[in-house]
């Protein structure tokens, strides 16, 4: 059986090399003579991935042959430089199986056409969101730029633009696979069926199934492709006029998010409360760390409307609060914006230091605000438990602070991503929670809405940030 | 030189556990005055201790409660009887000894959202019992939360204290930036001997130990016994004990063989004025040291002494920063130096602290 989809799944890899026949039963090294002999040229003229996964399945083999899929994609793709549409045996393109508008019937049923529609327009998503275009436009530039040989004079421009031509290469080369594996699952269903071989074909219905699923996944992850996406970050909330109350808003949407990245799985710190004078926070900034928490929160940027009776009103009346949500990116050391700070342009302050200090005062409280004079950006931090962390807290909330300038600013020269810099704006009012006289918190940009405040209020945002990141990813219909 | 030290009355309610075996200063290469042995060892800072108590999280979630209640109630009047710690700073408190006592602080349980629900157990490192009572001293006794838990956070290190130890100083810290910042292209400095007088905690000589090259050597002197074994704990804990040597005795007598020897000179030494100390936050007033913030009638003494020392114990180009208690005490060092010891010492500075406070002098003797 193995042999025979072996055999099958060769056979229009080999068409091209004919002298190679399985007659042998001694599979093994019938596999490593054609796999030694014929890796470059002939495996990587197409479906090997889905080969090897085959094979692995059913033989034992080697360490050695299993090192195969090191080679393969990066150098079958780019080798050659040109992007060539990949197809089925048939001719079969994402493009064509799209236009064809096979409808799409649940996953359960065993239709290969609803699947291959399915995985179609999800690869056809994932490429919108990736901006395939100017994707491939970018990596066309990039490739280019290595070839020059006086590349490396500048090493650190060099190692830029090696880090984004690897990390551009690394999104085609994922896309391409899952070209390469659908159409070799569709080459198998054909083939099975002029074969009249049912366990073949079952076998690969189960295949496209499974990838349906998994692509579908994909779809989630090629929302958070943006630069700095995978990076840690600061959310800030600053409450609105309006006294304790807002405070006390602003407060609850601090919570609201701090459960809501416990729930993700980041680590939360505090590094900067400024606590309203009865209840609640005027301001605070917390530290998200994680992969993906920039991409996910940025979703939230912008201010959140409170409807409800305040507990602050003795008269029981209904208020009107909000609170701002900023969310700063806290770049790798690696980043290609990072904005250089002068030492002496800093300026280090004591805050809330009374008296004489020194030796005549005891107190835990060593809180520092660093500010950055020739821009007047500052930053300050109390909850560390020595002035020397505080500080080294704030300068790393100020550093990232610049460094969104430095991202604003690099993005005003760099047309292309001045759009998704609109979308996150701060300032516009984003979102509504209404507690009374009616219950539901309603996404003002998406319109997308739920009527049990108490769960969002307890970090259930996820949806929120879904839809909103959809929808401002996928407004460009033909922007591939 | 008065010795006298804190009232006991507050020392810890919970016996000591002692993991010390030993304190032993190792000489280095110059010859070791011999430092008196010393019977008495310190105590074990909170989050040292190995977490042998349990108790369930809604049980601690009760003390939680209490101690932010009692925390609350504070408001600011402690602000503004004697420029003590508001109910702000209390209740930032309150999670620190959470963090110290629990023997997994990192877990969400004492994050601000609260505590998860549940009977599960957690491992303490003092008996939840005594925890009530650690706080009751931090708020209604006005114990330093410092000697409640037994250690300070001071730059990047964690320095045991205990009640005798004048707890380090955030003003301090900048005195070590200094020496850092000095030493950067100065082989002489960085490879040289330093000095830190009136050591205290260790904080400073540790602190220059660390940012010091190889070579660089710091010999560190109190008068206090207690000082001494603490700094010598300190210094053990950060592995420097090859590198800074404790040393017991009154300002440069324990180190009379390394006169004009000395590449750099550190102090933070009593400068309050004797009439101050009453008045001060009780914090200060009721539990540090006298020894370690009196400083004579205009807070002066130690400071003047110190002067006249740095004269012959620096070696030609050696550096010397000591902490004032402000602006007067500053400029009057300044014009002492200028005037009494003229041409002895060149760039000399006064230096802020974070809060603008005139803080430091510095200078360097002439080559």
């Amino acid at each position: 059986m193995s042999y025979l989809i072996l055999k099958r799944s060769f056979r229009r890899l080999i068409s091209s090399s004919s002298s190679i026949h399985f007659q042998n039963p001694s599979f093994k090294s019938q596999c490593h003579h054609f796999c030694s002999s014929h890796l470059k040229n002939t495996i990587q003229a197409s479906g090997y991935h889905s080969f090897w996964k085959r094979c692995r399945g059913s033989v034992l083999f080697s360490a050695n042959y299993l090192k195969i899929s090191s080679f393969g994609p990066s150098e079958r793709f780019f080798g050659s430089g040109a992007a060539v549409e990949l197809s089925s045996s048939d001719g079969l393109t994402v493009e064509g199986i799209i236009a064809k508008q096979w409808p799409i019937v649940e996953e359960s049923v065993s239709d290969w056409k609803s699947h291959a529609s399915s995985i179609a327009q999800s690869i056809h998503l994932i490429k919108k969101r990736l901006k395939w275009k100017k994707l491939e436009v970018r990596l066309a530039i990039l490739s280019s730029q290595l070839e020059k040989p006086d590349l490396w004079d500048d090493p650190i421009h060099a190692g830029k633009i090696n880090r984004e031509h690897g990390s551009l290469v690394n999104k085609v080369k994922a896309i391409k696979v899952y070209e390469q594996e659908l159409f070799e699952h569709i080459d198998m269903i054909k083939l099975a069926r002029e074969e009249n071989d049912p366990n073949m074909e079952s076998e690969s219905m189960k295949a496209l199934a499974s990838m349906r699923k998994s692509i579908k996944e994909k779809e989630l992850e090629a929302l958070l492709a943006g630069e700095h996406d995978s990076c840690s970050c600061f959310i800030e909330v600053q409450a609105g006029a309006g006294g304790t109350e807002s405070m006390d808003w602003a407060s609850m949407v601090m919570q609201m998010y701090k459960m809501w990245a416990q729930h993700r799985g980041y680590r939360v710190t505090v590094v900067d409360v400024m606590p309203g004078e009865m209840a609640g926070i005027k301001r605070a900034t917390i530290k998200v760390d994680g992969e993906y928490a920039f991409g996910y929160a940025k979703a939230e940027v912008g201010v959140h409307r409170l409807v409800r009776i305040s507990p602050f009103d003795s008269g029981k009346r209904r208020h009107t609060s909000f609170a701002a949500v900023a969310v700063i990116p806290i770049l790798d050391d690696g980043a290609t914006t990072h904005f250089q700070i002068n030492e002496s342009d800093l300026r280090v302050e004591r805050m809330r230091a009374g008296g004489a200090g020194g030796q005549h005062v005891n107190t835990t409280e060593s809180a520092v605000r660093i500010t950055h004079i020739p821009t007047g950006i500052s930053a300050s931090c109390q909850n560390e438990r020595s002035q020397h962390q505080n500080k080294a807290s704030a300068m790393s909330v100020l550093q990232s602070r610049l460094d969104q300038l430095e991202i604003v600013r690099h993005a005003q020269a760099n047309a292309q991503h001045t759009q998704s810099l609109n979308d996150i704006s701060w300032g516009n009012q984003i979102r509504s929670y209404v507690l009374h006289p009616y219950r539901m918190v309603k996404d003002l940009r998406t319109n997308y809405e739920v009527s049990d405040p108490d769960s969002v209020l307890e970090g259930d945002l996820d949806a929120f940030i879904f839809s909103f990141l959809s929808a401002s990813m996928d407004k460009d219909e033909d922007d591939l | 030189m008065k010795l006298s030290f804190a009232p006991s009355s507050f020392a810890s309610i919970i016996t000591p556990i002692f993991t010390q075996s030993k304190i032993h200063t190792r000489p280095i290469s110059y010859s070791s005055i011999s430092t008196r042995p010393t019977s008495l060892k310190p105590k074990t800072p909170l989050f040292l201790r190995p977490p042998t108590y349990s108790t369930t999280v809604s049980e601690l979630q009760k003390w939680h409660n209490w101690a932010q209640t009692l925390a609350s109630s504070v408001g600011s009047t402690f602000l503004e009887s004697d420029n003590g710690p508001t109910s702000e700073n209390l209740k930032r408190e309150v999670v620190w000894l959470l963090e110290d006592v629990l023997e997994n602080p990192k877990s969400n349980l004492i994050d601000n959202c609260g505590f998860n629900d549940g009977g599960d157990f957690v491992k303490l490192r003092v008996e939840l019992g005594d925890l009530y009572v650690l706080w009751k001293q931090r708020v209604e006794e006005r114990r330093p939360f410092q000697y409640v838990v037994g250690c300070e956070h001071w730059r990047d290190l964690v320095l045991s204290v205990e009640e005798g130890v004048l707890i380090p100083r955030p003003e301090t810290e900048k005195i070590v930036d200094l020496v850092s910042d000095i030493i950067e292209g100065n082989e002489m400095l960085k490879e040289g001997l330093w000095a830190d007088l009136g050591t205290g905690s260790g904080a400073l000589a540790i602190g220059i130990g660390r940012v010091l090259g190889s070579n660089g050597r710091v010999i560190a002197s109190d008068l206090s016994d207690i000082a001494v074994r603490v700094a010598s704990f300190n210094v053990q804990r950060y592995n420097l004990q090859d590198k800074i040597v404790i040393r017991q005795g009154s300002w440069f007598e324990p180190l009379k063989e390394a006169e004009g020897e000395l590449a750099g000179l550190v102090s933070n030494p009593p400068y309050i004025p004797s009439g101050h100390i009453s008045g001060l936050q009780a914090e200060v007033a009721k539990y540090e040291p006298r020894l370690a913030l009196d400083g004579g009638e205009d807070g002066m003494g130690d400071l003047l002494q110190l002067c006249t020392g740095a004269a012959s114990m620096l070696r030609p180009g050696g550096y010397f920063a000591f902490e004032t208690n402000g602006e007067d005490q500053c400029k009057f060092l300044l014009n002492h130096m200028e005037t009494k010891t003229k041409g002895v010492f060149y760039d000399l500075k006064i230096v802020s602290d974070f809060a603008g406070i005139q803080r430091f002098v510095t200078g360097f003797k002439v080559k």
